[in-house]
């Protein structure tokens, strides 16, 4: 017995041996959990001592900003980098890294003057070449990038983007976009370079007027990352910290695949300079985040919807809990080209059979707000006014009807189609039964894979007959909303929506240059949209975090990306006595 | 071997491509990729061409599925479609700058399996031998008690309760590593990781030294009047290892390509959650890469295991 259990002894002293041999190459050995705490010191030395521990979920596949496009890549580059706008805390486009902009007569040309002695963060000057490069590198169909159509009101981008293996068309379409995409000197002279410390105009023209450019100029695929650095780097030039030289609030201390991002002040910055450095972890699993928050480890997590009630049931991180709106907005989406959906009167009955503030309480446990219109509340062009299609049991089997069909029994097979998972599946049931209830029809759930489903609902011919699907801005201003969604031919063509009264509307709106008749012409246009019941406007989202009591000044708007904050992260300052308790 | 990854690639590429949905499909509720990026990203990574034989004319070789073999078998996996400008076997094999291969994605699952399954195999065996010498003892069922929790209860359950009790309650470790050179960062997941592996290897084990135990050859070593522990070394283990060692070298493969549900909770840098992030991105090449990675650690194992069985028991030959 006892030399058995030596020999148990003996191979645990073995495991012990083998596991630190096996892990640490080189490192020294330290106790478990002091290791976190050293590398967070060795942090906060290098950045003053203040450091804002932030989990951001999955770690970005890219960080190039002609070429990311999901939110905790942007937010990992609004870090670094700074567009020749941006937006403040009402989600009012205001200047960045442009000091002024003015469009011409017709708003066909936007020319941008850059604030006096720009610098990176490594000192180093930037100038409006700088930002012709970062536009023109976006259209380029080498660089091909997610959101290259963005640009595409620039003169001869969509030609360029669009060239495809026609050698004399690419090269015209891209010496237009050179001409189109101009920096210059004040009086208009060519500029000589990246060092030309006066060039410091950049002027856009446009194939057509479009007055909400210099919204779009805040985007991320506007962000100045330098030439040579992208040149020499190769196509993954952005896996190295050290390329990522930008004109940001921050630069950029570490960047470990999957485990750690960290930002501390930039000195160079032309505005107020961050009090804190921002510590990015990747922690994808919502539980884990939770346990970390809870353990003082992290500052600001996403609260997710299963942690919701826990939250709100304990009397210290109820307080901690921050939820505002969000930047989109769902509906229930039906086939204007599929019956039953062909008939108005139908899709009315079906979108007032809908109790908004039900499906807000018991399916989306209130992370969420009901809307009956499509621009989100804290949006422009937001419309509380609308309540026409609200949840209406009566005036619903009435619609019924009153549609060709006459009545439930003569109404196609419905089928509701989504991604499949618990979640939906949940959301699902419910607007089934809720559909049962009100109008008495049998629909069919039709779950699908998630990928599949985002490929049925891309195409016109394979959209469903009916499933949510939403829309989240890219950039606020409605012209995002509608024109960009609801336009002939634009993403609402999924449903088989075509409006040429609206569409004429919009081209109006689009062009008109005065900021309150231009938002009148969309009001307008966002009501004609209403009126043929196209869709059933459902919820708009909402973010949700917990953040810690001692940290202060956080900006936040709708249009956040990954984090509250980082409208305005040199607002936000942290009481290090007691984030150390 | 080459005839089995073949296959093996050959079923992947088919089945994937079957899926509907492709790599630049995005959030359906956001910004979409235009039709003429499409274009030009399929292009650009040789998506425009016929899925397995060109019929257009020209080569009828130059087609998506030879031209991934035929690049496969010179080391190139061919490009990420989602972490663009990056090749798979970079991704997974290529450290970060200044650092050993150890460093890499797959580098640090491998150290992670291999701590997960010596700490698996060093506990696992001795706890069943134990088990099966001290049958119907209140040991025995202490041993299978732990490794039927083992076997039933999924890791990630496992994960989220060592991290409640270790650093939300007892205060020991840190939930989130930033420092993965540190060794203690390496325990608490290689526990998780393993601990299925040891509660499968005990179970072996304590049944496979039972049915060892009634064989006649014990019985005559018994008889010669040999000591215990001569018998159980010599005689015993050495047969009964030999179930043991047969699952050892799948566990293996499977513990050292990564683990998702590791790699989601603890933040762990490794290579485990591209198998299951590729599939819904549509990553085709990096489907098939770890597709094929996985299997060609499967069939290397299964190869060694062969090879271990001839040191075990020299009656059984590798021919």
């Amino acid at each position: 017995m006892n030399r058995q259990w030596r020999i148990v002894l003996a191979l645990l002293a073995i495991a012990v041996v083998v596991l630190s041999a096996c892990t640490a190459p080189a490192a020294p050995a330290a106790p478990a959990g002091e290791a976190g705490s050293e590398a967070a010191a060795s942090g906060e030395a290098m950045a003053g001592d203040k450091v804002l521990r932030v989990n951001l979920g999955t770690f970005p596949d890219i960080l190039d900003p002609q070429k990311s496009s999901f939110v905790n890549e942007i937010a990992n580059l609004k870090m670094v980098y700074e567009g020749l706008t941006r937006q403040d805390g009402e989600l009012a486009t205001v200047p960045a890294a442009a000091e002024s902009w003015a469009y011409n007569d017709d708003a066909t040309a936007l020319t941008f003057t850059l604030r006096d002695g720009l610098l990176y963060g490594d000192g180093s000057p930037l100038n409006a070449e700088r930002f012709a490069y970062s536009i023109r590198r976006n259209i380029d169909p080498a660089t091909a990038g997610e959101y290259a159509s963005i640009t595409d009101e620039i003169l001869g981008a969509p030609e360029w983007r669009g060239c495809g293996e026609d050698a004399a068309a690419c090269e015209a379409a891209a010496a237009q976009v050179m001409e189109s995409v101009k920096a210059s000197h004040a009086d208009g002279t060519a500029c000589t370079g990246y060092d030309d410390a006066e060039c410091n105009t950049l002027t856009l023209t446009f194939s057509r007027p479009a007055p909400y450019f210099h919204v779009v100029s805040s985007l991320w695929v506007t962000f100045p990352a330098k030439e040579e650095l992208i040149t020499a780097g190769g196509e993954n030039w952005w896996l190295d910290a050290a390329n990522h030289i930008g004109n940001g609030p921050f630069v950029i201390d570490t960047l470990e695949q999957g485990v750690q991002a960290l930002y501390t002040p930039n000195a160079n910055y032309w505005g107020d300079v961050p009090q804190v450095s921002v510590d990015f972890a990747f922690i994808t699993d919502s539980a884990v985040a939770f346990e970390a928050y809870k353990n003082n480890e992290f500052d600001i997590i996403g609260l997710s919807a299963e942690d919701l009630e826990v939250v709100q049931a304990d009397p210290v991180l109820s307080q901690e809990a921050n939820i505002y709106p969000g930047s989109c907005t769902f509906a229930v989406m039906f086939h204007q080209l599929k019956e039953p959906f062909t008939d108005p009167k139908v899709r009315e009955g079906f979108a007032r059979a809908l109790d908004r503030e039900g499906w807000v309480t018991d399916v989306l446990r209130g992370l969420g707000s009901p809307t009956l219109t499509w621009i989100p509340p804290g949006f422009p062009g937001y419309d509380g006014e609308e309540s026409r299609w609200g949840f209406d049991p009566e005036a619903a089997k009435q619609a019924i009807a009153d549609s060709s069909y006459g009545s439930v029994e003569n109404l196609p097979p419905i089928t509701m189609t989504f991604s499949d998972t618990p979640r939906n599946r949940t959301r699902n049931e419910w607007l089934a039964a809720k559909f049962k209830e009100v109008l008495g029809v049998d629909a069919t759930l039709d779950p699908v894979e998630s990928t599949t489903y985002t490929a049925l609902t891309k195409d016109i011919n394979t959209a469903p007959q009916m499933f949510i699907l939403g829309w989240c801005a890219d950039y606020p201003d409605p012209q995002n909303w509608l024109s960009v969604y609801w336009k002939t031919g634009a993403f609402g063509e999924r449903i088989g929506y075509s409006n040429p009264e609206l569409d004429d509307l919009l081209v109006q709106a689009d062009t008109e240059l005065d900021p309150a008749k231009r938002a009148e012409l969309y009001a307008d246009a966002q009501r004609l949209l209403t009126d043929g019941v196209p869709v059933a406007f459902m919820w708009n989202n909402v973010n949700s975090y917990l953040v810690k009591p001692w940290v202060s000044g956080i900006v936040q708007t709708p249009q956040d990306s990954g984090w509250p904050g980082d409208i305005a992260p040199w607002t936000i300052d942290i009481d290090t006595a007691a984030q150390s308790q | 071997m080459i005839p089995v990854l073949l296959l093996v690639a050959l079923i992947t590429f088919t089945l994937m491509h079957q899926a509907p949905g492709g790599p630049w499909d995005r959030d359906p509720s956001r910004r979409q990729v235009d039709a003429s990026t499409q274009e030009a990203l399929n292009k650009k990574f040789g998506l425009d061409k016929p899925l397995f034989v060109n019929i257009e004319g020209g080569n009828p070789l130059d087609s998506q599925f030879f031209t991934y073999v035929g690049n496969a078998i010179q080391g190139d996996l061919g490009p990420s479609y989602r972490q663009r400008g990056r090749d798979v076997q970079d991704i997974l094999f290529e450290p970060p700058k200044g650092k050993a291969i150890w460093d890499s994605r797959f580098g640090y699952s491998m150290r992670l399996g291999l701590l997960a399954l010596i700490l698996a195999a060093l506990l696992g065996i001795p706890l069943g031998i134990l088990a099966a010498l001290r049958r119907n003892t209140i040991f025995d069922y202490s041993a299978l008690f732990v490794s039927t929790i083992g076997i039933s209860v999924p890791s990630f359950v496992l994960a989220i309760f060592l991290i409640i009790i270790l650093a939300g309650q007892l205060n020991l470790i840190k939930i989130i590593q930033r420092d993965w050179s540190s060794p203690g960062a390496w325990l608490v997941p290689a526990v998780v990781l393993g601990f299925g592996t040891f509660a499968y290897i005990t179970r072996l084990t304590r049944n496979s030294m039972l049915e060892v135990m009634g064989q006649d050859y014990v019985r005559t070593a018994k008889a010669k009047g040999l000591g215990g522990r001569v018998i159980i070394t010599r005689h015993m283990l050495r047969n009964a290892l030999i179930p043991v060692m047969t699952i050892m070298g799948p566990a293996l493969a499977g513990l050292i390509t990564g683990s998702f549900i590791i790699e989601t909770m603890f933040g762990f840098p490794g290579s485990g959650r591209e198998y299951v992030t590729a599939i819904g991105n549509r990553d085709y090449s990096m489907i098939m890469g770890t597709t094929l990675i996985y299997a060609l650690l499967i069939v290397l194992a299964n190869l060694t295991v062969d090879i271990m069985y001839g040191f075990l028991d020299p009656r059984i030959k590798v021919k």
